[in-house]
């Protein structure tokens, strides 16, 4: 963003109340103002000024009408001529006309002004801290009257300047009220207090968002932490920490993270491995996890771990057409009251989105983007990257990516498996069907034609077995309608079918005794056998025409019959026992 | 045939030991997994960290940049050459995969990589050790090797995802090798031999038990030779065996010329030589008289005696290898018992108990046997492999524990053939045998089937139990992260002690980098590897008299152990103390082992007698000697630890591990200042307080960074 200097107007700050709130390790600054325009013209816009010496620590400044609820004001940065500081220009919904009022409220937030003091300590001490501010407020206009309130994390204060004799009850300091300050007034404010909240810092963190159009978006942080309270002096000992409840009473044990309410699969974990020491607990609006470094942070100590979760990505991300637009925390929340000195956020999206574009709630820095191969990949992921140092809680807000995305390139993943499938089974039956040896190996080839010479040959053998079966039906059936034209006809094909199927085997036969297989003698055994299986068939049919003409007895020809059937079960049985051996 | 005690160097360096044995009494926690993810399986173990460590090297930096390696981390202030002194093939294989994967675009981290590479190999194992006894047996007898080598604890111990150790891929190697070795023999053909000896060179870059694969394939063509089976097939297999294996186990940069100068490696050498004699009189007797032959035979045997006599002592006279004796007529252990201290004190090199074979084998320590004789009964050129394979690796298991996992491949075989030979009889289809079944036989076959019947269930039975066994081990035994300890409360409810990794992250975050941390050697690698910091020692226990030096700071009194630790630029002292929540594997429980150490090189200054009582009893409490009470080890132990009241019904200062009330609780010391402390007090690491005298390691220090 472009400075350009900006001329102030002539307006008036009459009614100020500051309230500096020192409970946690931030200084957060809220300033109500009553704005009144004295001249005629109309004023669309005011200064917000920061005092130099606090200017490097500031970590958020926002303004809001006090009328309009949740009517945060536009800020912008600017300069003024020869004044040293840091200025916004805020930009009012509608104009101050002339001689009217306006109640604003200006809210900052300051990250590392309290400054340990002493900065080392034992174990056994407590921490204090030292804030050097301002007592009056620092503006470019006058001020008519201003009190500050400053709220502190304890009772016990080691010293406090006191200008204008301000009243301390507990853990508040109440200054002014002051009357007519002109502009750009400074007056040094300091106080020296015991404050033992957690001062914790994420010295800095990798916040990654893969999303997949599959239905998942996988988060996760790696983040630094460090303890930048009073440095520990002197022995750390776990007796005294386990024993006394003061003993290190501004170490800090744990905190809590509060991930949204859909996150699953949380995982906590460093270089070493998974962290035992946590607990998850599934609230209606979020998932808080009670993180525990793996040992209890002193001033100075720092750590380090990764915390991950995936979400659902219909919560976060919505589609028109090939239009993409993923609606999601830049930052999210680590623990509370938590400073943020450096922020980088990649964020991944599918490969193949393209015209991609960011809306941040704030500014920050974008870094060339980069490109991500992961599973499946061909021409890799786009990943825009973005950091920003001194966040604090207020920067908690959504960003928006806008990109298009062909819904067609969904299926370049699946396609890419069954392509790689296809292919390996198309090798493998390539390499399988033929045959790559370069030399020839002639008994297995003459083997191969063996083993397929005999198949034919049972199949032969088994069609003509049915054949005689077929017969035994035909004989049964001119037992019963004694109809000799029907058996002379089945007869006579049988007959027919038979001779052809024998002559088949015999070709075959000559063709295995040809290649030199024993396999040709079983094969003659079996149509010698036939020929006797063939021979009886024909007497059961002769001995049934002659049943039907009555020439012989029923008994007898039972008798007959039942031996002949015997005789050829027997036969058919070497038969089979014959194949099998094939 | 002292394969796989070592490498020929003499000293122990080839081997990362697993931690100095104690003698535990009341072991009150008991390890356990504690993986509540997935992502979360870690490399277990101590000795793990260090490959893991060499492969993240590896990848990050490339082949040749492994290679030469000198890792300045470790044996503080003398570092250590890692590329030149490790069997790369482990780090290479994950590498690979990492590196193949990768160019795929599947963005695996290389320790998921390293965890799951010991399960993938296990099952190539199995799939080597159906081929092998398969070639052995039948398909049958290799189905249910492969089942058994899938399951048995005594591999799996080395195949848990997360165990990322040399051993877990040596064994499919050795199997591979094998397989191939007994089909070369079979086929006589080249193709097989180049085969064996590519698969070979992989064992050796893998594992230094190569050592076993290249004593016991001579032996086996020695023992063909004595046996009148010499064959054109043997003499193929051997021959190419033998000179290509030497010349690709010369590639590996640990070994060098170690495979013509160690003696181990001469057996190979001699059964060549003696396999290219026989086979050239035997092309003699071919084409000679009797008795021309034979005086040939006598006069070519004596010259090829004294020649190699000659040879032998030359080479021994100059220096060109040694022919420790000594070394290979005693069991290892024994050896080291007199000599060093520091291979004794390892359990993993304890002569195996009769326990631990049925705890590792189960019912298979017993049907093996019966496997063998089967083998021996119907003997042909490859059964004769195996039955020497599992004499050799009984003798060897019998020697030292780990050598069980040579032992566990050939018993499953074995056992295979056992069961599948019983199955065979006993569950044959036998109805096609006799097949008109006459009516007269039936009572007799129904008796005979009732009896199958029962054998078939008993050993099926038999089988079950293995099963059950099996599982129960794995699960209790093999697969602990050893790095995470869990309690059980009264309720059944656990508690996870994390102290290790709490102490070790506490070092790696909050310590200068360039801090040197003096422990004992069982945690070196761990320090390296999750504390990333400079060790004086590790399980690399290459270097006897630094460790000893370690064991002499630990066990003299403050001031004296203040020098040793200021000469070696120590910045932190860590040490396990078990006494609050009695775990026995602690730093007091191995503390006689650093004093004989320390002794050992030292026996001046230290002397063993001085820790124990009059009595000859070794007490902490306030009969204790005062040598002990004050040396350094006892006072890091229990700094303010006399102030504690665990119980009510103990008095303050009551350790549970040695269920005494310590001798000395008026702890100060004025050299040493408390760091940090783990939760439940089981990793103690303390400062060495500076006082202007290392101005030069400061100054160091600056130079380096």
């Amino acid at each position: 963003m472009k400075r350009h200097r900006f001329d102030i107007g002539s307006l008036v700050n009459e009614e100020v109340k500051r309230t500096v709130d020192l409970s946690t390790h931030l200084a957060k600054i809220t300033t109500e103002v009553l704005l009144s325009n004295p001249g005629r013209s109309t004023v669309n816009s005011f200064v917000v000024a920061l005092e130099p010496e606090l200017a490097p620590h500031l970590a958020f400044i926002g303004a809001s009408g006090q009328e309009e609820k949740d009517g945060s004001l536009e800020l912008k940065e600017t300069s003024l001529k020869g004044q040293s500081g840091k200025f916004f220009e805020v930009q009012l919904l509608s104009g101050l006309a002339g001689g009217s009022k306006l109640r604003l409220q200006v809210e900052t937030v300051l990250s590392h002004v309290l400054r340990p003091f002493p900065t080392h300590i034992t174990q056994a001490e407590r921490q204090l801290v030292v804030f050097q501010g301002n007592h009056y407020l620092y503006s470019p206009y006058l001020t008519t009257s201003q009190t500050t309130r400053v709220r502190l994390a304890s009772k016990n204060v080691e010293s406090y300047t006191k200008l204008g004799n301000p009243s301390k009850s507990d853990e508040i300091i109440e200054f002014g009220p002051f009357q007519d300050i002109p502009p750009f007034s400074q007056d040094p404010m300091k106080i020296h207090y015991e404050n033992n909240s957690p001062f914790l810092t994420i010295s800095s963190i990798t916040r990654t968002i893969e999303v997949s159009h599959w239905g998942n978006i996988a988060v996760e942080e790696t983040i630094d932490l460090r303890h930048t309270g009073a440095f520990l002096k002197g022995p750390f000992s776990r007796y005294d920490y386990q024993r006394q409840s003061d003993s290190g009473i501004s170490s800090i044990k744990s905190f809590k993270t509060i991930l949204p309410a859909s996150a699953q699969d949380v995982y906590y974990r460093d270089e070493i491995g998974n962290i035992s020491t946590s607990h998850l607990l599934v609230l209606e609006d979020a998932v808080e996890v009670e993180v525990r470094p793996r040992f209890p942070l002193f001033g100075g100590w720092k750590t380090h771990y990764i915390i991950g979760y995936n979400l659902p990505s219909y919560e976060y991300l919505y589609t028109l057409g090939d239009q993409y637009a993923l609606k999601m925390r830049l930052v999210d929340h680590v623990y509370d009251d938590q400073v943020i000195d450096h922020l980088t956020v990649k964020i991944i999206l599918p490969e193949g989105a393209r015209n991609i574009h960011l809306d941040t709630p704030y500014q920050i820095d974008r870094e060339p983007d980069q490109l991500h191969y992961t599973y499946l990949d061909t021409f890799g992921r786009p990943v825009l990257v973005a950091t920003k140092s001194n966040l604090v809680e207020q920067h908690i807000q959504d960003v928006v990516i806008h990109y298009t995305f062909n819904k067609i390139l969904m299926l370049q993943e699946p396609l890419l498996v069954v392509g790689a499938f296809y292919i390996m089974f198309f090798t493998v039956i390539i390499y399988v069907r033929l045959d790559f040896s370069i030399t020839k190996d002639p008994a297995a080839e003459v083997r191969m034609k063996v083993a397929s010479i005999t198949e034919q040959v049972l199949t032969l053998v088994n069609k003509r077995l049915g054949l005689y079966r077929h017969m035994n039906d035909v004989v049964n059936r001119y037992k019963q309608s004694r109809d000799t034209g029907a058996l002379n006809g089945g007869r006579k094909t049988m007959e027919a079918e038979h001779r052809t199927l024998t002559n088949d085997i015999s070709s075959l036969q000559a063709r295995l005794k040809v290649e030199g297989s024993d396999l040709a003698d079983k094969v003659a055994e079996v149509q010698k056998l036939d020929s006797q299986v063939k021979e009886l068939v024909c007497r059961s049919c002769q001995e049934a025409e002659r049943l039907v003409a009555g020439k012989v007895k029923k008994e007898a020809y039972i008798e007959n019959e039942k031996s002949l059937a015997s005789k050829r079960q027997e036969l058919i049985n070497r038969i089979d026992s014959l194949l099998d051996a094939l | 045939m002292d394969g796989l005690t070592d490498s020929g160097h003499g000293h122990f360096n080839t081997k990362h030991k697993w931690r100095t044995e104690f003698s535990g009494c009341n072991y009150v926690v008991k390890n356990d997994t504690v993986a509540n993810h997935m992502r979360v399986v870690s490399l277990s173990s101590f000795l793990l960290r260090f490959n893991y460590r060499s492969t993240h090297h590896l990848t990050s930096n490339g082949f040749y940049e492994f290679l030469n390696w000198f890792d300045e981390r470790a044996w503080y202030p003398l570092g250590r050459i890692v590329g030149g002194t490790v069997y790369p093939g482990l780090m290479v294989t994950a590498g690979l995969i990492h590196y193949v994967l990768n160019l795929l675009h599947m963005t695996v981290h290389i320790r998921d990589v390293c965890v799951f590479l010991a399960p993938i190999f296990s099952g190539l194992t199995a799939i080597s050790t159906f081929l092998l006894t398969r070639e052995l047996w039948n398909q049958g007898a290799g189905l249910l090797a492969a089942c058994f080598i899938a399951i048995v604890p005594g591999y799996i111990s080395r195949s848990v995802a997360g165990s990322f150790d040399n051993e877990g891929i040596a064994i499919f190697a050795l199997q591979f090798t094998y397989y191939l070795w007994v089909k070369s023999v079979k086929t006589g053909s080249v193709f097989w031999t180049i085969g064996c000896c590519l698969s070979y060179f992989y064992m050796v870059s893998a594992w230094g038990g190569y050592v076993f694969i290249i004593n016991l394939i001579p032996l086996h063509v020695f023992v063909l030779l004595l046996m009148q089976r010499y064959s054109r097939r043997v003499y193929i297999a051997y021959s190419t065996f033998y000179i290509v294996g030497l010349v690709l186990s010369m590639q590996i940069p640990f070994v060098g010329f170690q495979p013509i100068r160690t003696s181990e490696h001469m057996a190979a050498a001699g059964v060549f030589a003696l396999l290219q004699a026989y086979a050239f009189l035997q092309y003699l007797k071919d084409r000679l008289t009797k008795q021309e032959f034979q005086t040939l035979f006598f006069l070519g045997v004596s010259l090829a005696a004294g020649v190699v006599f000659l040879t032998v002592i030359y080479l021994t006279y100059t220096g060109k290898f040694s022919l420790s004796l000594m070394r290979y007529l005693c069991p290892p252990p024994r050896y080291a018992k007199i000599h060093i201290p520091i291979i004794a004190s390892v359990s993993e090199h304890q002569p195996t108990t009769w326990v631990s074979f049925f705890f590792d084998l189960h019912i298979l320590v017993c049907t093996f046997p019966a496997g063998l004789w089967f083998c021996i009964k119907n003997i042909n050129d490859e059964r004769v492999f195996v039955a020497l394979y599992a004499i050799s690796a009984v003798y060897f298991a019998g020697v030292m524990v780990r050598l069980m996992l040579t032992l566990t491949p050939v018993v499953c075989m074995l056992s295979a053939i056992a069961f599948s030979s019983v199955f065979e009889h006993y569950l044959g289809d036998d109805q096609k045998k006799d097949s008109p079944p006459t009516e007269d036989s039936s009572d007799e076959d129904d008796k005979r089937n009732s009896g199958n019947l029962i054998v078939t269930m008993l050993m099926l039975m038999l089988l079950m139990m293995f099963a059950v066994h099996c599982t129960w081990v794995t699960s209790n035994a093999y697969s602990s992260p050893s790095v995470v300890l869990a309690s059980y409360n009264h309720d059944g409810s656990r508690n996870i002690l994390d102290d290790f990794r709490e102490a070790y992250y506490w070092l790696r975050q909050n310590t200068d980098e360039h801090a040197r941390v003096m422990s004992w050697w069982d945690y070196g690698y761990q320090i390296a590897g999750m504390a990333n910091r400079t060790t004086l020692v590790d399980n690399n226990t290459w270097n006897n008299s630094h460790i000893a030096l370690v064991g002499k700071a630990m066990s003299s009194n403050e001031s004296a152990a203040y020098q040793i630790m200021q000469s070696l630029d120590v910045d932190y002292v860590l040490i396990i103390f078990g006494g609050v929540i009695g775990y026995s594997g602690d730093d007091i429980n191995k503390f006689l082992w650093m004093v004989r150490i320390a002794e050992g090189e030292h026996p001046k200054d230290i002397r063993e007698s001085d820790y124990f009582t009059p009595q000859g009893e070794f007490r902490v409490d306030k009969a204790g000697s005062p040598t002990l009470l004050n040396c350094l080890m006892y006072k890091m132990s229990y700094y303010r630890f006399g102030e504690m009241q665990l119980d009510f019904r103990t008095p303050p200062g009551f350790d549970r591990t040695r269920n005494a009330e310590i001798g000395n609780k008026d702890i100060k010391f004025k050299h040493l200042e408390e760091a940090f402390t783990s939760e439940h007090w089981l990793v103690r690491i303390y400062k060495v307080k500076n006082e202007g005298s290392s101005r030069t390691s400061s100054f160091l220090r600056k130079a380096r960074s």
